[in-house]
């Protein structure tokens, strides 16, 4: 595991997983009997789609150790032309009792139907949890997928998360990333663009605070023509938090007329922070259009002063200029008490932390 | 939509493949032994520490496994190179001494006529050995030093002991510790405090005998206030066998010092070119890479740039052409290592008929180096659909107080900016001519007039073609 050099993960050692008892899926009855929707219980008799092979997410152990122990998770096959606007919920909630969560979760979108899932995961104080997860999508033609993946264990937890998605034809799937949390956190997204038009997305934030590790992986393959993708990340390191990005657009022969952009930009709130960023353009189509911009450093000085100038003290001030750059994604989480748990979140780190 | 392409011819590079008969005096055997070694060492006469040296490198060498991390060097049987070959001349101080052969080949590629436009002193190494080496007597006056490693090592140990691989050192890879093995000719250079050298000092290497590996090490030391610009060329003609090129660069920038440091690289398409450059800069130093890579089969080189003294600058200018059969993975690396330290990074690179260019690079700021600023930017061009472009910067912010910006894009030419230029009468060969020209344009006004002018003739050359 190589790449876990960098934020220096050593000789870790899989905990024996215990069950996860609690409940954690919420969705309105009635619209159940219209999709399928299960709790997992095996994952090699997923009718399917098919699980990606070659998929690695954050390492090869990780994927096997969820095929091995998952203890949650969800099966949901969403059935043709169903377009389903209430958002899908699952609240992982790790206690004393439930302190380990091994997720599979898999997503079937049929031909240009339409879901929003949304998953928290968070972990009361003092409690040494670990999360690994995998999340398996599949988005046929036509179809819309949005995934918004919300991250606050504490920081005494281990998070682990895997995903990865087939996007189809005029398929769009639409990733959010929202890490606030954990100890440590190894998080990968793969999408393969398989067809004409097809569409990927990424959007995400992260807040590093005290000791905090991220090592944060988004790849999109380029396979289909006149495919495009997105990936957009904002971060902002306090303390002696220690971020890697790594961001790789992957053009494939055959691609052609595909566009892909990525952007990071990451503000560094303190002299211990560290903060490393990779971003990775292939190509081996010449009719494309790659773009990554990597920008960091510290929030501008004049715009700090104006701020102030008109009242604010300087934490105040940082707090508003994290916060409006985080905003639009927040602005993307279906459900207010999420949106205002997480502000609060935030506001309290930036202020007192 | 069909798209229209050009489809383009690969180089001409008849004067530069055109190969002499190999008359070396002394050859070393095939491969690498003790005994090669001392046989080297006591051929030059060298002091007991270099001979050390040497043997110390080679224990490394063979105790470091083959890099893997980038290009697939599994083709280079290192029993199959020969690490030094005397060509059967003695070096020369007037043109006229040089032997005929040798000679045709350097005007073939304009040596002399560089010299005529007045450069300030031009080295010349064939095989392993320079064979040809002048320095204007104003120079020479003003007590710069350039002349061969060889004959620095005798004329000059006590600056060369303090300053020979010291800053790459055997232990950094594999490459770097056979260079310290079997390192032989290449230029050494020292500026006094002060010396502003206005017309630029040029070294050229060839490499003409097949199968050989070429392992010149350049030492150039700018004192505190000096300012010098040195210009190295590179070519070798095509064989069947393997060759292989592992120098070794070493420029030590004193405070408020200036060095531009220009390579045109053009090495046949049969060489492995594993070049390793490093610069270290002192305070309001200055260092300048003018970096073009055009040749080999493979290459791997990334001049890197240590600013250890406060308000050090370095700026990178580099260009990578690769065509057919060509793995070119190239970059720069920067570390911001003091305060106040700035860095700007400009690379684009080309790749058509089945070439990879591959930009690797990496900025690091250290924990104490607050207030420092760097761009880096990288575009590359695919010129049609059999080619390859990667690129992979690697960003390391150890620190809050600084001010990055990376980007880069990928891309081919526009139909319509070809429609454009057309719509005014250029012809569709000249179009596109004319936008690469544009594209390297950055790189090519950093050029000395006679390089920029070859480097045009190379992107017409690679150019003319016909359209499909």
């Amino acid at each position: 595991m190589t790449s876990w050099k960098r934020i220096g993960l050593k000789d870790f050692e899989f905990p024996k997983i215990v069950k996860y008892n609690k409940k954690y899926l919420s969705f309105e009855e009635g619209a159940k009997k219209e999709v399928s929707l299960n709790m997992v219980t095996d994952i090699t008799s997923l009718p399917s789609p098919k699980i990606e092979d070659n998929f690695t997410g954050v390492g090869t152990e990780f994927i096997l150790n969820v095929k091995k122990n998952y203890n949650a998770g969800i099966d949901l096959h969403i059935p043709k032309d169903l377009k389903i606007k209430e958002p899908i919920r699952l609240d992982f909630y790790l206690d004393e009792k439930n302190n380990h969560l091994v997720d599979f979760n898999n997503i079937y979108a049929k031909e240009n139907s339409e879901i929003t899932i949304v998953i928290d995961y968070k972990s009361i104080d003092n409690v040494e949890g670990f999360h690994n997860g995998f999340t398996n999508i599949f988005a046929e033609k036509g179809s819309v997928v949005n995934i918004i993946k919300l991250q606050r264990l504490n920081s005494k937890t281990l998070n682990f998360d895997s995903n990865f998605s087939r996007v189809e034809s005029e398929a769009k799937v639409n990733f959010v990333s929202i890490e606030l949390g954990s100890k440590l956190t190894g998080f990968n997204y793969t999408s393969i663009l398989e067809e004409e038009k097809s569409y990927s997305n990424l959007s995400s934030i992260y807040l590093g605070d005290k000791e905090m590790k991220l090592d944060l992986e988004y790849t999109m393959i380029h396979k289909g023509i006149r495919s495009q993708s997105n990936i957009e990340t904002r971060g902002a390191l306090l303390d002696n938090a220690r971020k890697v990005f790594r961001g790789n657009l992957d053009f494939k022969r055959g691609s052609r007329s595909s566009k892909g952009v990525e952007l990071e930009n990451v503000l560094l709130l303190s002299p211990t922070s560290k903060s490393d960023s990779i971003p990775a353009l292939l190509c081996e189509e010449d009719n494309v259009e790659g773009e990554h911009a990597v920008s960091a450093g510290q929030i501008d000085k004049s715009k700090l002063f104006y701020i102030m100038s008109r009242g604010l003290s300087e934490k105040e001030a940082k707090k508003l200029i994290v916060e409006s750059s985080f905003k639009p994604i927040i602005d993307k989480i279906p459900f207010e008490d999420l949106r205002s748990e997480i502000n609060i979140d935030i506001e309290r780190r930036l202020i007192h932390g | 939509m069909k798209n229209k392409k050009t489809y383009i011819k690969d180089i001409n590079r008849t004067i530069y493949d055109i190969k002499d008969k190999d008359n070396s005096i002394y050859k070393s055997q095939k491969g690498l032994t003790p005994e090669i070694i001392k046989e080297i060492s006591s051929k030059k006469n060298e002091p007991k520490w270099m001979l050390d040296f040497r043997l110390k490198s080679l224990n490394i060498y063979n105790s470091k496994p083959m890099p893997e991390w980038a290009v697939d060097l599994s083709d280079l049987d290192m029993d199959d190179i020969t690490t030094y070959i005397k060509p059967n001349t003695k070096q020369s101080h007037s043109w006229e001494d040089v032997p005929e052969e040798i000679k045709d080949t350097f005007e073939r590629l304009g040596l002399p006529e560089a010299e005529r436009k007045s450069l300030a002193g031009v080295g010349a190494q064939y095989d392993s050995e320079v064979v040809y080496h002048n320095i204007r007597k104003e120079l020479v006056d003003q007590g710069i030093i350039y002349m061969d490693m060889d004959k620095a090592l005798h004329e000059h140990e006590e600056i060369v002991k303090e300053y020979f691989m010291k800053l790459i050192t055997p232990d950094d890879h594999k490459f770097a510790a056979l260079h310290g093995a079997v390192w032989s000719g290449g230029s050494f250079v020292y500026v006094p405090k002060g010396v502003d050298v206005d017309i630029p000092l040029q070294s050229y290497f060839r490499l003409n005998a097949p199968g050989a590996g070429q392992f010149e090490h350049t030492l150039i030391i700018v004192e505190k206030g000096a300012k010098l610009h040195f210009i190295e060329g590179c070519s070798a003609p095509q064989y069947k066998v393997n060759n292989l090129h592992a120098g070794c660069v070493e420029l030590f920038i004193k405070e408020d010092a200036t060095l531009r440091y220009s390579t045109i690289e053009n090495w046949s398409r049969n060489m492995y070119n594993l070049n390793t450059k490093r610069a270290i800069v002192e305070k309001n130093g200055t260092i300048e890479w003018v970096s073009g890579s055009f040749g080999s089969k493979v290459s791997m080189l990334y001049p890197m740039s240590i600013l250890a003294g406060e308000g050090a600058r370095s700026e990178f200018t580099g260009i990578t052409f690769a065509s057919k059969g060509q793995h070119l993975d190239t970059g720069t690396k920067v570390v911001h290592a003091a305060p106040r330290t700035t860095s700007t990074v400009n690379s684009k690179s080309i790749s058509k008929n089945g070439g990879y260019a591959f930009y690797r690079g990496l900025l690091k700021v250290t924990k104490g180096a607050y207030d420092c600023k760097s761009t880096v930017s990288c575009e590359s061009l695919m010129l049609d659909n059999d080619s390859k472009s990667d690129t992979l910067p690697i960003i390391v912010l150890n620190n809050d107080n600084i001010d990055i910006g990376h980007e880069a894009k990928i891309g081919r030419i526009s139909d319509e900016a070809i429609f454009y230029l057309m719509s005014r009468g250029i012809d569709e060969q000249e179009a596109k001519a004319m936008i690469v020209r544009g594209f390297v344009e950055p790189i090519t006004k950093e050029l000395p007039l006679e390089y920029a002018i070859e480097l045009n003739n190379l992107i017409n050359i690679e150019l003319e073609g016909t359209i499909g």
